[in-house]
């Protein structure tokens, strides 16, 4: 595999996750607010300042909602816009093209043009769920074309490393935005008895709501939901899971010497076991630090990946 | 009941002035056209114009797109347009086609090799030599050597239009890197899907069989020292006009696509950038032009190249289809000697026409031409893309001023042909929602291995969608259609 077509599907892979995590994020936030039980959640800015949050954007002043959601969606000049993903997600398969599946090229391409071709109007008025859950229903499709049209090799592997350093990524910021924001509830002194509705809403956000309900069959509360979407690895979504993954289809191209702790293999090894045995205890009291050592020691792996395999 | 109405080709108006491929009188279809016409008869508008949409949404859904760049503006995508009635040509008339396209490209072949060696046919005064040598496209760097099997013109293109006459003519050659294999097979797939009925009545020769004959060939014409060959695409990139039939042609052959900066050269041998380090490349199916392969030898400022791929060429390490080098015979004045280059190697009258070619430099010819470009085709000699040209009856008065001061200012620059007219077929016209008269050509797509040539049946059928207009290249408004040569 050529190191500029290993670079292009590593960047597919991610921007791919990327938009879905972005998509996610923005329509359970709006439409679990709209009957929201705490005043403060109900409340629009706040809305939509949680949703620039997650897209990166702290310094934008909120006037109108239709601004917010062009901005986030379909605005080509915001860098973060979902659009803007899509499309860099969309060029690097294309400069991969004779790299992947004539299925996965199409089922990438088409997903592009849906939402590239989606009236901005329609968008703003009454499109926004509708739009979101394309993107939920295209990034399926383009997830079962990678698992059912490639073949499982290097190539394959990258792709996916790449969506699950994504993934990691992404949850941590879902899981920061939302603490942000349980944050400025708590301090502006609601009862923590109502809280079961932004802790379903954190569910709704990593897609794990029934998930956890499952395996808790309880009311959502902050270690039982922190613990799922961090630790549990049986949860597809969680960082445990996640990491896993990483080290999965990092051992499918990378066979370095585990024992050298400078090592990715070292690194990976190292963050997998950290996660398999933590407990909720032993991070329920500084989470901040955890979720900040896992994203830096994610972002070195990802930054040694690039200059070991994705540069020549 | 169904209601009785009009077909969709029942309101189609003859134009005399041309040869109609599907018609040789009002309601009258040429014998290979009768099944074709019922057919298309039975559709009522509207089942045609949704087909045709989705047509259009498959194409775009596939990449089968050029992007259309303006300031300020995101580029606008566009598919190629395809007209989704077919062109149809009967076996015998191909037959004709096919030997006429492998003598042609023979000929040619060796045309390559004698002048890039002992130069006999410019000694024997049959092509002026001074022709070449003034050539931009004549490169030094070719004389003397030997390409692998002695082949120059891999892949070569050639573009044909049926006059008045009814009659085959060439319209010029494309030795470099002819694009539009990959809509020839594109279009069949598309007509396939979208209209299956249409093959029940007729049987068309089968094309996909394209790729593989183009990885045989890469195949045959590897470096001595190699026993299995990696071969590779080489395109300028994602953002040129052709990637889709770049990426295309790899993916369909297996091979790497690679760009130019994923290959370096190194003791002259060619090797590309992987994952897990270099590995040696044998044979390069390069689409990037001959002055942008190599800035050590040729234009320093080309960021697509290879610096010292002539190096490894010429040391025998590697194979470039095209050879560098080849445009030297697909310049429109050299057009003109085909039929002298076809009858002194192989000693055999041509079998398909050339165009009656002027050439500016000479002196009577030159006169005859600025005395008469109102009714001439003048063409720059080293244009492609149907840039340059001008069409003497189109033309006004101060227009045809400004031609003769141009050919006057460069002569060697400028050959003209009478204007020749280009058969009419059927096409859909969006705008009118019928279907009308439009000019089509023909690109028939060649070649030529260590031991074997071979021809796409058919290739690629280009349409002048602008009504009257002539210039049927993709990039000034043109489409296509599919070519079935019947079985």
């Amino acid at each position: 595999m050529l190191s500029r077509v290993a670079n292009n599907l590593y960047w597919m892979g991610r921007y791919i996750e990327r938009a879905e995590h972005f998509a996610r994020y923005s329509k359970e936030i709006y439409f679990s607010s709209l009957d929201a039980p705490i005043m403060k959640t109900y409340d629009r800015n706040f809305v939509l300042e949680s949703m620039l949050y997650m897209t990166g954007i702290f310094d934008m002043e909120v006037e109108n909602e239709k601004d917010v959601l062009y901005k986030i969606g379909l605005d080509p000049d915001n860098p973060n816009s979902i659009i803007s993903i899509l499309t860099i997600a969309r060029e690097n398969a294309r400069g991969a093209r004779n790299a992947i599946s004539t299925d996965l090229w199409e089922a990438i391409n088409k997903y592009y043009h849906l939402v590239n071709n989606y009236s901005v109007e329609t968008y703003i008025s009454t499109g926004f769920y509708d739009l979101t859950q394309i993107i939920l229903e295209q990034t399926s499709i383009v997830q079962s074309k990678i698992s059912g049209t490639l073949l499982h090799d290097e190539e394959w592997a990258i792709i996916l490393m790449g969506m699950h350093i994504e993934r990691v990524i992404q949850v941590i910021r879902i899981i920061n935005s939302k603490l942000h924001d349980i944050y400025k509830i708590e301090t502006a002194g609601h009862p923590v008895t109502e809280m079961s509705f932004e802790w379903t809403t954190m569910l709704r956000c990593t897609e794990s709501f029934d998930m956890n309900r499952k395996f808790y069959r309880s009311i959502p509360n902050r270690e039982q939901v922190l613990e799922f979407i961090m630790l549990n690895p049986q949860c597809p979504r969680s960082i445990a899971h996640s990491v896993n993954g990483i080290q999965k289809y990092l051992l499918k191209i990378n066979s370095d010497d585990n024992s050298d702790t400078k090592s990715l293999t070292f690194k990976i090894g190292k963050l997998c076991a950290q996660y398999k045995y933590l407990t909720f205890e032993e991070f329920n009291n500084d989470i901040y630090a955890l979720l900040n050592s896992t994203q830096d020691m994610v972002s070195e792996i990802s930054s040694e990946l690039e200059k070991k395999y994705l540069s020549f | 009941m169904k209601e009785q109405t009009l077909g969709i080709l029942d309101s189609y108006t003859l134009e005399n002035s041309h040869y109609d491929e599907i018609y040789s009188g009002l309601k009258q279809p040429r014998d290979h056209y009768v099944s074709m016409v019922e057919r298309f008869n039975q559709l009522s508008l509207t089942d045609f114009e949704r087909i045709n949409n989705e047509v259009k949404t498959a194409f775009l859904n596939q990449g089968i797109t050029f992007a259309v760049y303006a300031e300020d503006k995101k580029p606008d995508e566009r598919i190629f347009p395809f007209d989704l009635f077919p062109r149809i040509i009967p076996n015998t008339e191909w037959m004709q086609l096919e030997k006429g396209v492998i003598q042609r490209n023979r000929a040619i072949n060796l045309f390559l090799d004698d002048i890039y060696h002992d130069k006999k046919i410019l000694k024997d005064k049959v092509v002026p030599s001074e022709l070449i040598f003034s050539s931009k496209n004549y490169l030094k760097e070719m004389i003397g050597f030997k390409p692998e099997a002695g082949i120059y013109t891999h892949i070569s293109g050639t573009d044909l239009i049926k006059h008045t006459d009814g009659q085959y003519y060439i319209l010029e050659d494309n030795l470099r890197c002819p694009s539009g294999v990959s809509y020839v097979l594109s279009n069949r797939v598309a007509l396939k899907k979208s209209l299956f009925e249409l093959f029940d009545k007729l049987k068309t020769k089968a094309i996909y069989q394209y790729p593989e004959h183009l990885l045989e060939m890469l195949k045959s014409v590897k470096p001595k020292n190699t026993d299995n060959p990696t071969i590779v695409v080489v395109t300028p990139g994602m953002y040129n006009s052709a990637y889709f039939e770049h990426s295309f042609l790899a993916q369909k052959m297996g091979v790497q696509l690679v760009e130019g900066r994923d290959l370096f050269v190194d003791k002259d041998f060619v090797y590309m950038k992987t994952i897990y380090g270099p590995i040696k490349v044998d044979v390069i199916y390069r689409r990037v032009d001959d002055e942008f392969i190599d800035p050590l030898c040729f234009r320093k400022d080309s960021m697509l190249g290879v610096p010292g791929l002539m190096n490894a060429y010429r040391a025998g390490n590697v194979t470039l289809a095209n050879a560098p080098g080849t445009g030297v015979a697909d310049d429109k004045a050299v057009y003109h000697y085909v039929p002298d280059i076809i009858k002194y190697y192989l000693d055999e009258q041509p079998i398909l026409n050339n165009v009656k070619t002027y050439h500016c430099e000479n002196e009577s010819e030159g006169k005859f031409v600025l005395e008469n470009i109102d009714k001439l085709v003048v063409k720059p000699v080293d244009e492609s893309g149907g840039y340059g040209i001008t069409i003497g009856n189109k033309l006004t008065k101060a227009e045809i001023e400004e031609v003769k001061v141009r050919i006057k200012s460069n002569p060697r620059k400028y050959i003209a042909q009478p204007i020749m007219s280009l058969s009419v077929h059927a096409t859909f016209i969006e705008e009118s929602k019928e279907f009308e008269p439009r000019h089509i050509d023909l690109r028939t797509f060649s070649l030529m291995g260590k031991d074997d040539q071979y021809v796409l049946k058919g290739g690629l059928t280009r349409v002048a969608l602008k009504k009257g207009n002539l210039i049927v290249n993709s990039s000034q408004g043109g489409g296509s259609k599919d070519t079935w040569v019947l079985d």
